[in-house]
């Protein structure tokens, strides 16, 4: 790392209509260093990198942008890409339909008379991956790759193009241990070249592990910006959150009642032949207890909780008993009415109707149990949302605000309050905590206390182990597709579970 | 809010223009008997809009919907002018067949995942053909000339002036009950409401309004039955959409079908359902369209489908599912009408009534797309 300033900001106010989203920030990144920016969610973070990679164009904003010490007004990205600024945003960018070559060239590619010279796509294509030490063929479709890999090609992408600055949004959230490994050892090889990184993440194992600077964001102004060595974990968390967190994961363990969940010998197929399947799967879940699942991406968690809603896979051997009785649900609906829910992963695209309004979101699952002769009883369902929305503290504006305009983690609020509200016996959460905020996440692991306590029954799905080791009674490690260990939490280490996890338990124990 | 209405506005602008157009090429559009007419026309035309509302909520559609019109019309036709079926019986089996026929489409589309678009597209040939084989190409009256029957009726029977205000009166006073119990519902869940006089200024214009309808078609014949066939439609349906879990399903999939599905939302049969209500709708619109045609003949209903998609989109329904109400879709189906009864008019030649129609659909998803980028 050296001094040289490569990209700055200073004192840069941005405003959207009465809200102001930064308010005097001032930010610098040196050449050759990681530089992570860490906040809660709404603190300001995609806002300054918005505005550093042209997407909120100059004029909307107060204070000066400098690139190489000269003052610089993107009026797109397209001039913050010709500047040498590259970003990876958090939703990817990627033609599921195109070749992972197509992706990396797409809007440059190399051409002979007026034609794209597909060789010269494929070669330069593999010498990019091979570059960012990937391996994957250029020529597979990159809808056929997991999430993952999606990602490592957005980030092949960017660096195919040689920037100066390359801004990382959460790289990490849906990657599995190996790739994240994989993804901070590209890091480190950038650095070494003298490329300057913006890395935002939620998870501060990583921008330790990573980062030589953090600056703190919260509500739209710095926090200061501190030398990685000389600090650790609880600063930067209080001055994110403005105060002190003991623990993380506060966690309360409750008796554990009667069974109300158990699989044995659970086989099922994938809905496409040589998908991964599913194999002998033995578990059990118990009335005021947490069972966490863990495992690499590509495991099995999802498959196995989707599964049990009905929406994966076809069940080939095995028996599943939900509070003692046998249970195999034709499709969500079915295992809702059986008193199983589940939270998804990708809570805008599974969970929420982005255009309506709380009420309508909470209330959507559980209006056979809200009428009033035919029609739905308004009073009850108003009701009911409102305690909902008090027990979880969601914060928004009315009952009618459409949920697209809440924040992440109050939309993840609204997910589980639309599924708390169906009463369930079992409730499957699938990475609960994914992109909210420390307090929000602190206002899960509450919930998942009060709705154990109360007896019910809570499989935990989770690729951060910390949060497995912490909020689980027991776990459950899958490893393509089996089972790799089970682990009460007293026996559970981070090196155990992850040689659960590869499949090398024997070896390892 | 502000897009909301600036939309409403600007509807209403056009509304006005258009009328103003007419009024002075043809001061005959605001006679009495023409206005009588095309409150005829428009209960034909929002009726079938209204189903195709149902429709395009969970992002489906129906093309299929105008050459149904004609087919359920035709069927009910020939059963009574050439097979001496008495009239209600005649309705009845063509509404149930209807109702089969588009539950057929329906799970066709949400069971075997034909999109609808290519199922009712199949549908609106297969339904134009089977009209045509049904009145062999001739021209079926509706009943025998110089008589009337439940059939013809649905277009030529008026209510005697005091039925008409009787009528209204017990309307408008079920508008202001409906309004102030909900609006005090609001209130007493703390949600925000209009102001006392702003709610009194909406529900005093709007009893003037329908007691305006009231006078203007007294001066001719008086409520058209077809008018209150419409306002019956209209309360099911928007009670249907609005206070039922069914609607409730119907928005949700079209706002997010996936995560509808996890939630437990019967998709299928709330696709399916929405296709039965439709053909229901269809068989009613092609009953009062062929009695108001007198007979059936091969060009009853040709192109209603787009007339119904447009007044739904001018109403501010989305192509893509989720949102859209049904005062929006009465409002479009009222300018639509009024376009096709002022064009009629005004003798405009077919050639340029098509011409017309298509750049008025082409218009209303456009601005719809303008005015959604908001979102």
């Amino acid at each position: 790392m050296s001094d040289r300033e490569v990209l700055a900001a200073r004192s840069i106010v941005k405003r959207f209509g009465a809200v102001t989203a930064l308010d005097g920030v001032s930010f610098e990144l040196r050449a050759g260093e990681v530089h992570a920016l860490c906040g809660e969610n709404g603190a300001g973070k995609s806002t300054l990198i918005k505005l550093l990679s042209g997407v909120h164009p100059h004029g909307s904003y107060e204070g000066d942008i400098l690139v190489d010490g000269r003052r610089v007004e993107f009026r797109s990205t397209r001039d913050a890409e010709r500047a040498g600024i590259a970003i990876i945003h958090q939703e990817l960018a990627l033609f599921p339909d195109m070749t992972v070559g197509e992706n990396l060239f797409l809007g440059a590619f190399p051409q002979r008379f007026g034609r794209i010279d597909w060789d010269r796509v494929y070669a330069q294509s593999s010498a990019t991956l091979a570059d960012c030490g990937i391996q994957l063929d250029p020529a597979t479709r990159v809808g056929d790759l997991g999430i993952g890999q999606q990602q490592l090609v957005e980030i092949a992408r960017a660096i195919a193009r040689k920037p100066k600055v390359l801004v990382l949004d959460e790289p990490t959230a849906a990657l599995s241990r190996n790739e994240i490994d994989a993804l901070l050892a590209q890091l480190r090889t950038l650095r070494e070249r003298g490329v300057a990184c913006v890395f935002i993440s939620h998870k501060l194992d990583e921008v330790f592990a990573i980062a030589d600077r953090i600056t703190v964001l919260r509500d739209g102004s710095a926090q200061g910006t501190l030398d990685a060595a000389g600090t650790d974990a609880d600063e930067i968390i209080r001055r994110m959150v403005g105060r002190r967190i003991e623990d993380h994961y506060p966690r309360r363990q409750s008796t554990p009642g009667r069974t109300l969940l158990a699989l044995r010998g659970v086989d099922v197929d994938p809905p496409n032949a040589g998908g991964l399947a599913l194999h002998g799967i033995d578990l059990d879940a118990r009335a005021g207890e947490v069972l966490g699942i863990g495992g690499l991406m590509g495991a099995g968690r999802t498959e196995l909780l989707l599964h049990l809603m009905g929406l994966w896979g076809r069940r080939r051997a095995g028996t599943v008993e939900l509070d003692g009785q046998p249970f195999t649900a034709a499709d969500p609906r079915a295992a809702l009415a059986r008193g199983l829910a589940i939270v998804t992963e990708d809570r805008k695209r599974y969970g929420l109707v982005l255009p309506q309004g709380v009420t309508f979101n909470v209330s959507l699952s559980s209006l056979k149990s809200l009428r009033r002769g035919v029609f739905v009883d308004r009073d009850g369902e108003v009701a009911r949302t409102k305690s909902i929305v008090e027990e979880l503290r969601i914060k928004a504006q009315s009952l009618e605000q459409p949920v697209g305009t809440l924040s992440g983690g109050n939309q993840q609020k609204v997910v589980l309050g639309k599924m708390l509200l169906t009463q369930p016996k079992v409730l499957l959460l699938d990475e609960p905590t994914r992109g909210i905020d420390v307090g929000a996440k602190l206002e899960v692991y509450e919930l998942i206390n009060r709705l154990t306590a109360a007896g019910q029954a809570i499989v935990l799905v989770s690729s951060e182990l910390g949060e497995l080791m912490g909020m689980s009674d027991r776990i459950v490690m899958l490893c393509e597709g089996r089972i790799g260990g089970t682990f009460e939490r007293s026996a559970a280490t981070q090196e155990r579970l992850l040689a659960a996890a590869m499949g090398r338990l024997g070896r390892a124990a | 809010m502000n897009r909301f209405a600036s939309r409403e506005l600007s509807m209403l602008v056009a509304l006005v223009a258009i009328w103003a157009f007419f009024a002075w090429q043809e001061p005959v559009f605001l006679s009495a008997r023409n206005l009588s007419l095309l409150s005829v026309e428009l209960a034909v035309t929002a009726v079938l809009a209204l189903g195709m509302l149902v429709v395009l909520l969970p992002g489906q559609i129906d093309l299929s919907a105008g050459s149904g019109v004609g087919l359920a019309g035709a069927v009910a036709a020939v059963l009574v002018f050439w097979h001496d079926v008495p009239a209600p019986v005649a309705l009845l089996v063509a509404t149930l067949g209807a109702v089969l026929v588009w539950s057929a489409m329906g799970a066709l589309i949400a069971i075997e995942r034909i999109p609808a678009f290519i199922m009712t597209l199949g549908g609106l040939l297969v339904f134009r053909g089977l009209h045509w084989l049904v009145i062999e190409n001739q021209t079926v009256p509706v009943v025998e000339g110089g008589s009337q029957n439940v059939y013809s009726q649905l277009t030529t029977y008026y209510l005697p002036d005091a039925g008409g205000y009787v009528l209204a009166g017990l309307a408008v006073a079920a508008i202001v009950a409906s309004t102030l119990a909900a609006r005090k519902r609001r209130q007493s869940h703390g949600f925000p409401v209009d102001d006392g006089e702003l709610t009194f200024l909406k529900l005093f214009v709007l009893a003037q309004l329908v007691f305006l309808v009231v006078i203007v078609t007294s001066g001719y014949r008086g409520v058209p039955i077809a008018l209150v066939i419409l306002g019956l439609v209209a309360v099911l349906v928007h009670q249907l959409v609005t206070n039922t879990p069914f609607g409730r399903y119907l928005y949700a999939i079209g706002g997010n079908e996936e995560a509808a599905v996890v939630s437990g939302v019967p998709v299928r049969n709330t696709i399916i359902g929405a296709y039965a209500l439709m053909g229901g709708i269809v068989a009613l619109t092609g009953f009062m369209q062929t009695a108001y045609s007198g007979a059936s003949t091969s060009t009853v209903g040709s192109l209603m489908e787009l007339d119904a998609v447009a007044a739904c989109v001018i109403g501010g329904t989305s192509l893509r599912g989720g949102r859209g109400t049904v005062l929006g879709v009465l409002f479009g189906a009222l300018i639509m009408a009024s376009l096709l009864n002022g064009m009629t008019l005004m003798a405009v030649s077919p050639e340029a009534k098509y011409i017309a129609r298509g750049i008025v659909l082409a218009l209303a998803v456009w601005l719809d797309l303008r005015l959604g980028k908001g979102r």
